[in-house]
């Protein structure tokens, strides 16, 4: 569908201004063209002074990358192929960590747990998060609803995590409202290993809902009202309206969203080590990144922690390969059907 | 993202002269107060040497921390380590030996004050690398409520001092509380439990080779046997896994279980609740009701081999453990046993628990962490993990036992 708002190139066109209007402030690069003092040489003396002091600004940021990521990330790599407890002398294992990693019953139980979080967190989150958006999209109060959904997000994973275990406590609020209203035995969440990872579940969703309703509603205020329009005036009901324009014009932020979602899922551990007490019963919330901490910082074992490290970034490149694979079938551009 | 991680452990700095001593342990803000409460002393006495305490709030936290100040040359000048992580740090010779110390005339606290059950894994070829700052005996609390309740009139400790608190005796009243619907006996699942229960049955964990053996023993394998059973029906309870909000310690004051296997620290609990008058403690039953060894939990203060206040970190070492500094440090609070002698007073100036003196008298007697065990970080607690799933009735008693074997073969490197 082909959308203009004016013009032939589809570009506003903006009315002219009144006589009395006043005139637009100079700015540095106006004023300097109307003074005429400014040739070519003046000009680029300028962009290198910008661009030094662009420098400047930027160089913070380029030294915390290097110092909290490149070089860790570097290290991780070489501690991978070696045996190092940081205390005894580095020793070359070549390829004995992967191989040990790989047949390690708790690394492989720690991917299907971290899969099966996002496997529930991402769709289920993204699903409310879109659901939400939704009804607050006309909604004359949604700013306050914004802020309710947003509050866990600017709040600390732990103090989060340190509510939540108030709540799911046998004797919190969700097992007393549970058990009086089916009239069973009150789930005891963070104990039982089949109710932990739920537990952990339900916290993410929780935590990042408000992020992903903020992104979904921006994403259905800038469909063109007149998309909307047309298909209402093709006869468009509200279901069909979402079904058909507004989830298809969605589908670009969803998959953006989708993308985010599952690599931080893949990361889960703050939740899991404060909620959980250290990865719950019978590991039963045990996350790769737990797995790492755990070989790292409760055996002293670095090269199969930064072992597990690698293989944790192999698995977020090949699921993330595979989601952009797949957006081809389910995203739509608006572009596309110009 | 390990060491994105590392980054995570923090910093903090070592001392910068040899006048100055930086320690670092872990503990609670009323424990922490009493270690601050040694500074002030211990620096009225010395007033040439200036003390710093690195405190770390969480035990969960505390040494991977103190590792990466290690590998960065920035650790503390002395330091605490718990018994489940010593055995890493005295394998890679980055403690200093302190034999020729404790035997000098500085030292006022010899090798032979300290009870020699107590060194576990400190002690390496004859040499020692720390010392424990006190102990904490797993003894058997006992709820003489509860137990009236149950229809149980002998008393466990009167027991005890007869000869006559047999196993038998012990899981006959067990039966009753249960059938009284409380529980029989809490036990959280950790080395000190398990091996307490092995040794006071007469069976035999680890030779002293320290190849486990238990799944070969006889002993071991009906003792545990039987513990598993306990569990099983529901008479034990593991105290790890009981629900938040009714936790162990919950149960215990409200009279809700028989006996609670803890160390002193129980007192400030009782005491908290205000229903101390109704508890005592007894050693562990055996087959024969004569004494046996037990657990003892400790953790351990060590000086930094890289040290540059050698002579006054040692002064604040031997000072912090000699019987006046345990003294100091536990009298009032009633949360552990000292480890060296001459201080015992500490435990029985309040007369309580009645039966206070088993405290000492199972210290003397007990057992540290099993060298096999400390030295590999991580190896107490996958064992803890195999014995869990006996409780819950995943495995029997040999298969748990074998498995231990394997997990010790495998984990020691042998």
């Amino acid at each position: 569908m082909a959308i203009t708002t004016g013009g032939a190139t589809g570009t506003p066109v903006a009315p002219p201004a009144p006589a009395t209007q006043p005139a637009a402030p100079a700015t540095a690069e106006s004023g300097a063209s109307r003074r005429g003092a400014t040739g070519p040489r003046r000009e680029a003396a300028w962009r290198r002074r910008d661009r030094r002091w662009g420098y400047v600004f930027v160089a913070p940021q380029l030294v915390g990358m290097a110092v909290f990521v490149l070089l860790p990330f570097a290290a991780s790599l070489v501690l991978a192929f070696a045996s190092w407890n940081g205390l005894t002398a580095l020793e070359w294992v070549g390829f004995d960590n992967f191989a040990a990693q790989l047949q390690d019953e708790l690394l492989l139980k720690s991917i299907v747990n971290t899969l099966l979080i996002a496997l529930i967190t991402v769709p289920v989150g993204l699903g409310l998060a879109v659901v939400v958006a939704v009804a607050l999209e006309r909604l004359r109060t949604r700013t306050l609803y914004l802020i309710l959904f947003f509050a866990p997000v600017v709040t600390s994973t732990v103090a989060v995590a340190m509510i939540w275990q108030q709540l799911f406590r046998a004797d919190g609020v969700l097992s007393t409202a549970i058990a009086s209203v089916f009239g069973v035995a009150p789930p005891d969440w963070l104990n039982d290993p089949s109710l932990a990872l739920l537990a952990v579940c339900i916290v993410s969703i929780w935590s990042s809902l408000g992020l992903n309703v903020i992104i979904f509603l921006a994403g259905l205020q800038n469909i063109s009202p007149s998309v909307i329009e047309a298909a209402r005036i093709d006869g468009a009901g509200a279901w069909r309206l979402f079904r058909s324009i507004r989830l298809p014009l969605l589908s670009p932020i969803v998959f953006f969203s989708s993308i985010v979602a599952f690599i931080s899922s893949l990361q889960t551990f703050d939740t899991v080590f404060v909620l959980t007490a250290n990865a719950g019963p019978d590991n039963a919330t045990r996350t790769i990144v737990y797995h790492i901490y755990d070989l790292g910082f409760g055996r002293f074992e670095f090269g199969p922690s930064s072992a597990a490290s690698v293989i944790l970034l192999l698995l977020t490149l090949v699921i993330t390969a595979i989601q952009f694979g797949a957006q081809k079938k389910f995203v739509h551009y608006e572009d596309d059907a110009a | 993202m390990t060491i994105g991680l590392a980054a995570c452990s923090g910093g903090g700095g070592g001392a910068s002269d040899e006048d100055t001593v930086v320690w670092s342990t872990w503990g609670t803000p009323e424990e922490l107060t009493r270690f601050e409460e040694f500074n002030t002393d211990f620096m009225e006495r010395h007033p040439d040497i200036t003390v710093e305490l690195q405190p770390v709030a969480s035990y969960g936290d505390y040494h991977s921390k103190l590792l990466a100040q290690l590998t960065s040359g920035t650790a503390p000048d002395v330091f605490y380590i718990g018994d489940d992580m010593l055995g890493q740090f005295v394998d890679a010779d980055v403690l200093l030996p302190l034999r020729d110390l404790m035997e000098s005339d500085e030292s006022q606290t010899k090798p032979d004050d300290f009870f020699p059950g107590l060194f576990g894994v400190a002690e390496r070829d004859g040499e020692y690398y720390a010392a424990p700052n006190d102990s904490n005996p797993d003894v058997l609390w006992y709820d003489k409520a509860a137990l009236k309740a149950a229809g149980i009139t002998e008393d466990p400790a009167t027991l005890a001092e007869q000869g006559e608190w047999t196993t038998e005796k012990y899981l006959e009243m067990n039966d009753q509380l249960a059938k009284a619907g409380l529980i029989g006996s809490m036990f959280w699942n950790y080395w000190a439990t398990h091996y307490s229960w092995i040794s006071a049955q007469g069976g035999t964990a680890y030779d002293e080779d320290g190849t486990f053996v238990g799944n070969t023993d006889p002993a071991t394998v009906d003792a545990v046997t039987t513990l598993g059973e306990e569990f099983q029906d529901g008479t034990f309870v593991v105290a790890d896994t009981m629900p938040e909000g009714a936790g162990a310690d919950s149960v215990f004051v409200t009279h809700g279980a028989g006996f609670f296997v803890q160390g002193r620290y129980t007192i400030g609990t009782l005491t908290s609740a205000g229903v101390e008058d109704d508890y005592d403690i007894v050693r562990w039953p055996t087959p024969d009701g004569a004494e046996a060894p037990t657990g003892v939990a400790a953790s351990y203060l060590a000086i930094n081999g890289r040290t540059e206040a050698t002579d006054a970190a040692f002064t604040f070492w031997t000072e912090f453990l000699s019987a006046e500094g345990q003294t100091f440090r536990l009298q009032g609070g009633g949360n552990a046993v000292p480890s060296i002698s001459g201080a015992d007073d500490v435990v029985l100036e309040d007369g309580y628990p009645a039966h206070a003196q088993s405290f000492l008298d199972m210290r003397d007697i007990g057992f540290a962490n099993h060298p096999a065990e400390a030295r590999v970080p991580g190896l107490s607690g996958d064992i803890s993990a195999l014995f869990l799933e006996l409780y819950e009735g995943k495995a029997d008693a040999q298969a748990t036992l074998d498995a231990v074997a394997d997990l010790v073969a495998e984990q020691s490197g042998e």
